[in-house]
């Protein structure tokens, strides 16, 4: 039936109907009973009456998206490309039936992976759950998702269907959208696919825009009236359509993602239960005369999402308790080997020659931490390193060193034989280089922490299973807001770990604003270790959440991580040390044999002093690290 | 009516336009406006792009300023009311972009 049409007819009829006009509406607009006919007609009747009826049409009122249910039902057929003939009336007429049919085999010519892309980013876009897509296509979820997010391969047939439904959906979107204007929708296909059938609505999602704007405002103030609240709910559904590409004053057409003043009022209420949770947990393990005022208790690195508070507790505020054991067997290298988190400060001894074993756990030699614990003892010989090291002025080292490790949720997973993991190195005297022993681990990784005036001092990294404490993230936020040039960035970056160690939130706002902003926080070389930290805590994070989605929030440029190396780091040669082992921890979703592959090649570079023959040990030592920490 | 007409802040400029100019949408020199030159396969195609284009510039009542030879569209926004860029103007791009990513 199209066939007589020209191309231009075509395209034209085809963006008539894509503008939500149904073919019921054309056929009475160009008053022709028979429609079908129209085409035998011949080309000069069609094209006369078609430009009849464009005339006509452009003042009709847009057509509303007749029968979703037959279109519902269509998809039902698992996707049946030829829509039953009964539905044909309602359901877009032939034309665009087969425009629909062109577009699809279009999409299959072209490369999988870029048309896998296109749908990713329209899921993005307009926050489609994946679920809705596999309901209505009959694709199995993870196949689905792999090849959208990884590109592998999917059978011509899938990927008709798949695109069959893009292409569907897409119409209805913006149908949607039109009708938004109108007064309500007939169903709500984009909300509700099957509205008989399943009665489920999509499940609402926030969007990567409207969080921005939310967290924006919880900057400003955590408890917003409703006035406020309003205005934010205002503000949210025009950027969510700006972000769809739509007026705003078609706010309706977000269907199930609309955003409405609950739902804000929701959003702040858990964002102040996690902070107060995140305060809670950082009081818990909070021990001692806190060396640094900061921001929050100087927290050993423990902080890993999700971890119950019990666990944290008995590893106290420095964790050297749970160091203890490893610290007894060298003076700075702590064997943590069965011991529990461990913070260690990389004391400005030269530990790697002597200590890098990877069963030795961290070195904790922050004077404070160990000092300050008033539970157990470190060993003798920890303290004596802590002492001797203990120089500089606890008032500026301590802040920067406790924010450190308060803020260093996972920097901890540091490669083994890897100087600078991803401890942040800070200026030393006091070692300044946190290192944080897992428990379970048999602790590989020793910070080799150099003594020397270097900030940096090169640690082993230590595998921390998951016992993070999730407090880290609250000192975290407060000094990366005052020491992080970046701050927005950062701050939206600690907001993002925060929810996501908290609630096992994917940081999936990070995929729309994170190109670069990590790396400028990883940038600031004037800022305190902080920046260091903070630019770290993203990585540790995803080790310890393991989650995978979290790495690309940033993690996602070992080079630019190396940089924040440099930033505390007094001593240039030191920093050599860590980069290579910062570039490590950059990849986060890297898998741990991955992750020490990269040690080992950059170890290369740095500390040939380290065991690099560990790197198969440490290589296990991960492997069951990562393992553990998933559990 | 669609989006409102008063004429962006520069707050608002720098929150929005970043987006526009990732795609190709430039700022004119001389007038409060912004432009860009999209680029088809053929006429049809062009044409097509353009129908759906003033479908929507209908339904939003903002029209663009556009030129078009064959195969190539430069397109023109900016809001009369207020001498300068408005909402509309970037809800109209964003649509734009939209369809032009769709097409081809």
């Amino acid at each position: 039936m199209v066939s007589k049409l020209s191309q231009l007819q075509t395209e034209l009829l085809a963006a008539l109907l894509e503008s939500g006009l149904s073919k019921e509406a054309l056929i009475q607009a160009l008053g022709e009973p028979g429609p079908y006919l129209l085409p035998a007609d011949g080309p000069r009747d069609k094209g006369e009456s078609c430009g009849g009826g464009r005339g006509e049409l452009a003042e009709l009122p847009n057509g509303l998206g007749e029968a979703r249910g037959s279109e519902d039902e269509t998809d039902d057929d698992g996707e049946d490309f030829t829509p039953p003939i009964l539905k044909e009336l309602e359901n877009l007429s032939p034309e665009e039936a087969a425009h629909q049919k062109a577009v699809v085999e279009t999409l299959l010519q072209e490369d999988p992976w870029r048309v896998a892309k296109m749908v990713k980013s329209y899921l993005q876009q307009h926050n489609i759950p994946q679920r809705e897509v596999v309901d209505t296509t009959g694709l199995n979820q993870s196949h689905l998702s792999q090849h959208l997010n990884k590109g592998t391969p999917m059978k011509t047939q899938k990927r008709a269907a798949l695109y069959t439904w893009y292409v569907r959906k897409q119409r209805e979107v913006a149908q949607q959208f039109t009708h938004a204007g109108q007064g309500g929708l007939i169903e709500e296909p984009t909300g509700d696919e099957l509205p008989t059938k399943k009665g489920r609505r999509n499940r609402f999602k926030w969007g990567p825009a409207s969080q921005q704007i939310l967290f924006q405002a919880y900057e400003r103030q955590k408890n917003p009236s409703k006035e406020e609240r309003e205005a934010l709910v205002e503000e949210c559904n025009r950027a969510e359509c700006i972000q769809r590409g739509v007026s705003p004053s078609q706010a309706q057409g977000l269907g199930s993602n609309l955003v409405t003043e609950v739902r804000v009022y929701n959003w702040f209420a858990n964002r102040r239960k996690e902070e107060a949770f995140r305060h809670k947990l950082a009081m818990d393990t909070y021990s001692g005369p806190p060396p640094g005022p900061g921001p929050g208790p100087t927290l050993p690195a423990h902080s890993s999402p999700g971890l119950p508070p019990p666990a944290l507790s008995p590893s106290k505020v420095h964790g050297v308790r749970y160091g203890q054991p490893a610290t007894s067997e060298g003076e700075e290298v702590p064997s943590s080997s069965g011991g529990p988190l461990v913070t260690v400060s990389a004391p400005l001894h030269q530990v790697s020659p002597t200590g890098l074993e990877p069963s030795h756990s961290l070195l904790s030699t922050e004077a404070k931490l160990v000092s300050a614990t008033g539970g157990p003892l470190p060993p003798v010989s920890t303290l004596t390193a802590l002492h001797s090291l203990e120089q500089t002025s606890p008032g500026l080292n301590q802040q920067p060193q406790n924010l450190i490790m308060a803020s260093l949720p996972g920097v901890m997973a540091i490669g083994p034989g890897e100087p600078a993991s991803l401890g942040p190195t800070f200026t030393n005297t006091g070692a300044s280089t946190l290192v944080i022993g897992l428990a379970s681990t048999q602790a590989q990784s020793v910070p080799v922490i150099n003594s020397m005036g270097s900030s940096l001092t090169t640690l082993q990294p230590v595998q921390f299973s998951q016992p993070l404490h999730p407090s880290y993230q609250q000192p975290l936020m407060p000094p990366m807001q005052s020491h992080v040039a970046q701050s927005p960035f950062m701050a939206t970056m600690a907001q993002l770990q925060s929810p996501h160690a908290l609630y096992s939130h994917k940081p999936e706002v990070a995929q729309y604003t994170h190109t670069g902003l990590l790396p400028q926080t990883m940038l600031i070389t004037d800022t305190t270790n902080l920046s260091a930290l903070a630019s770290l805590t993203p990585t540790k994070q995803v080790f310890t959440s393991d989650t995978e989605a979290s790495s690309e929030s940033g993690l996602h440029t070992p080079a630019s991580q190396t940089t924040t190396i440099h930033i505390p780091s007094q001593d240039p040669a030191g920093i050599q040390h860590l980069q290579p082992a910062h570039r490590l921890s950059a990849s986060p979703t890297v898998p741990s044999s991955s992750l020490v592959l990269y040690q080992s090649s950059d170890s290369n570079n740095g500390h040939s002093h380290l065991l690099p023959s560990n790197h198969s040990v440490i290589e296990t030592f991960i492997s069951t690290q990562m393992a553990s920490s998933s559990q | 009516m669609a989006g409102k007409a008063h004429r962006l802040s520069a707050e608002e400029r720098e929150q929005l336009l970043p987006n526009l100019r990732a795609v190709g949408w430039n700022e004119l020199e001389g007038r409060d406006a912004i432009f860009k030159q999209f680029h088809f396969k053929d006429f049809n195609r062009a044409f097509g792009f353009m129908t759906r284009v003033a479908l929507q510039a209908e339904k939003l009542d903002h029209h663009p300023e556009w030129f078009n030879v064959y195969n190539k569209v430069h397109i023109t926004l900016s809001t009369h009311e207020c001498a300068g860029l408005s909402e509309r103007d970037i809800n109209l791009a964003s649509f734009i972009e939209q369809v032009a990513v769709s097409m081809t």
